[in-house]
């Protein structure tokens, strides 16, 4: 049995980010592997020393740079990566870049491919769902628990009001959430063997999907900060004296009681 | 005529609010920009939820009725809405953000050719398009996107816009469906943990959220305490979810559910980004916390620095107080 996994490299949420002329200014060098796919690698991996499937490969969709990221898998303990190779800056959105991972996934094996449920940058959450019409497979999203049984698994989906708990049939496509587990950070062993296993690169061309104009559906044109909350009053002292003070306040000025 | 259609939330025979505020939105643009608000509603009963809906002014009321509804599927849902959309024909489908509508809303627009915006919290149509803002990097930033062309369809995040009732003579068609349970791919097995009856937290206008601070029995039980009191939900942290102290349907966070009630109480929560991220847009937020510096403070409206232990039990009597005179 294969799992391959779906990776992207993005910028970490928690660094500094500057807004230049409606564009983002972000420090390329604090680039990281999206936290959710983090977890959907774990998830693999899990399954991988506890039901014996045979490979876990990861592949990714993105400039030279984000190599470092694919490595970062592979020392976590994946089998093999794949890069897709893009230019530095691309206009890709969702619908193309699903299309471009339906195009790598049509002729190759696979009994399970596992996404991150979203980019913790964009927050969209729809490439793995895409995918999954494109390809005409079976899907859940937003997965926070994975268990595998005589080879069928079955996932535990965070919904509106339960949890519901859904069988998929392989092959099948399955969005995990970072509530599934924490990702293991990779071992010095593991960063040293992650050196000798194999990154297939290919090129956007090799892959024959046909990226007209109308493969991409939508366009980010700017960005701004958000207006930012400003803090109100800080009360500091007695407890019994502050706590009543604000409640008076949530009754007279904020008028919310 | 062209038509902007909204899907109607439903969940055991209630309407969601936050799926009626995205059809006051469309409503709103229909009559700037010429065209037709329409909803859709897929659920068992959806005729009979028709009728809840029909104050809130649709020109058409198009149903998908079929027992297949009850619990959230996404194989049902997506050949329904693909369906419906083939009838129709609107520029624009419009959802709630959901748990169930971001499930489907990739699939759906790769099925349809179309273009997909989630989670916006603002749109506007253009010519040929929508227009939207969206927050990324955690809700620290906000995107201005567009679709392309139409149709586009896209999820809105709760209390993005206001409730508007309209008055009009709306009409309802149901649109013919049918489906075998052999069409299923995946299985529904079962669904655990469901809230029934409870506030619903997306939707309460006063949230009362648990942190790290607030993890033991003592903790919870004045949590529980003041939520019963202000007639709000219980959410909480991750750090509490996790620790599956709370459901994880109630977490408020960039992960989990995001809020934006009248009243915030943040009780022993420290203020991560990512919890941040869930709930910046709550109307007046309440910060308990006894660390002074904690991150929390920087956006609350009212801080109290404190034990929450010494802070939770006057503050309740005192709005006791208040509630009863």
């Amino acid at each position: 049995m294969k799992i391959t996994v779906c990776i992207k490299q993005v910028p970490d949420v928690n660094a500094p980010i500057q807004i230049k002329n409606g564009q983002l200014i972000q420090d390329s060098n604090r680039n990281i592997l999206n936290a959710y796919d983090a977890s959907a690698v774990e998830a693999a991996l899990v399954l991988q020393e506890d039901h014996g499937i045979d490979h876990v490969e990861v592949v990714l969709i993105g400039p030279e740079k984000a190599k470092e990221t694919i490595r970062k898998a592979l020392a976590m303990g994946a089998d093999k990566g794949t890069h897709i190779i893009t230019e530095d800056e691309n206009s890709f959105d969702s619908f193309a870049y699903a299309q471009l991972l339906a195009g790598y996934f049509m002729d190759r094996e696979y009994d399970y491919i596992f996404c991150g449920k979203q980019s913790q940058d964009t927050d969209s959450g729809l490439t793995g769902s895409m995918l999954a019409e494109f390809l005409g497979l079976p899907y859940t999203t937003n997965a926070v628990g994975l268990e595998m049984s005589d080879g069928a698994l079955t996932a535990k989906r965070q919904g509106d009001s339960g949890q519901e708990i859904i069988e998929i049939p392989s092959p099948g496509v399955v969005t995990c959430s970072n509530d599934m587990n924490d990702p293991r950070i990779p071992s010095l062993k593991g960063i040293m063997q992650s050196k000798r296993k194999p990154i297939d690169t290919i090129s956007v061309t090799d892959l024959g999907v046909d990226l007209s104009e109308e493969s991409t559906k939508s366009r980010i044109n700017s960005y701004e900060e958000k207006p930012e909350r400003k803090a109100g009053e800080k009360f500091e002292g007695e407890s019994d004296e502050i706590a009543r003070k604000v409640a008076q306040l949530l009754d007279t000025e904020a008028n919310v009681i | 005529m062209s038509t902007l259609l909204t899907y109607i939330s439903v969940s055991d025979g209630k309407v969601k609010r936050s799926s009626l505020e995205v059809l006051s939105r469309c409503n709103q643009l229909a009559e700037e920009n010429g065209l037709q608000s329409d909803a859709l509603i897929i659920d068992p009963k959806a005729n009979e939820v028709a009728e809840k809906v029909k104050s809130y002014g649709p020109s058409t009321i198009y149903t998908v009725q079929d027992p297949i509804f009850k619990n959230h599927q996404n194989t049902p849902l997506l050949k329904a809405l693909a369906t419906a959309m083939d009838q129709i024909n609107p520029n624009v489908l419009a959802f709630a953000s959901t748990e169930s509508s971001k499930d489907i809303l990739g699939a759906l627009a790769a099925n349809q050719d179309a273009a997909a915006l989630a989670d916006v919290s603002e749109f506007d149509l253009t010519d040929n398009s929508v227009k939207a803002k969206r927050p990324v990097m955690a809700a620290k930033i906000i995107s201005s996107v567009e679709s392309t062309s139409y149709p586009t369809i896209l999820t809105v995040r709760s209390g993005s816009y206001d409730l508007v009732e309209k008055s009009v003579d709306s009409e309802v068609k149901e649109i013919p469906f049918s489906f075998d349970e052999s069409e299923l791919k995946i299985t529904l097995k079962e669904i655990i943990g469901a809230t029934g009856d409870k506030i619903d937290l997306s939707e309460a206008e006063t949230v009362i959220a648990a942190g790290r601070g607030a993890k033991d029995e003592k903790g919870q039980k004045l949590v529980e305490e003041l939520a019963s009191l202000l007639n709000g939900a219980i959410g909480a942290s991750r750090a509490l979810t996790e620790a599956g102290i709370y459901d994880p349907s109630l977490q408020i966070g960039q992960t989990g559910k995001v809020v934006s009630p009248e009243l915030y109480i943040a009780v022993g929560i420290s203020g991560a980004i990512q919890h941040v991220a869930g709930m910046a847009n709550s109307k007046v937020i309440v910060a308990i916390n006894k660390d002074p510096d904690a991150p929390i403070f920087d956006i609350a409206d009212y801080g109290i620095v404190g034990d929450l232990y010494e802070v939770l039990p006057p503050f309740i009597e005192e709005l006791k107080k208040i509630k009863s005179s």
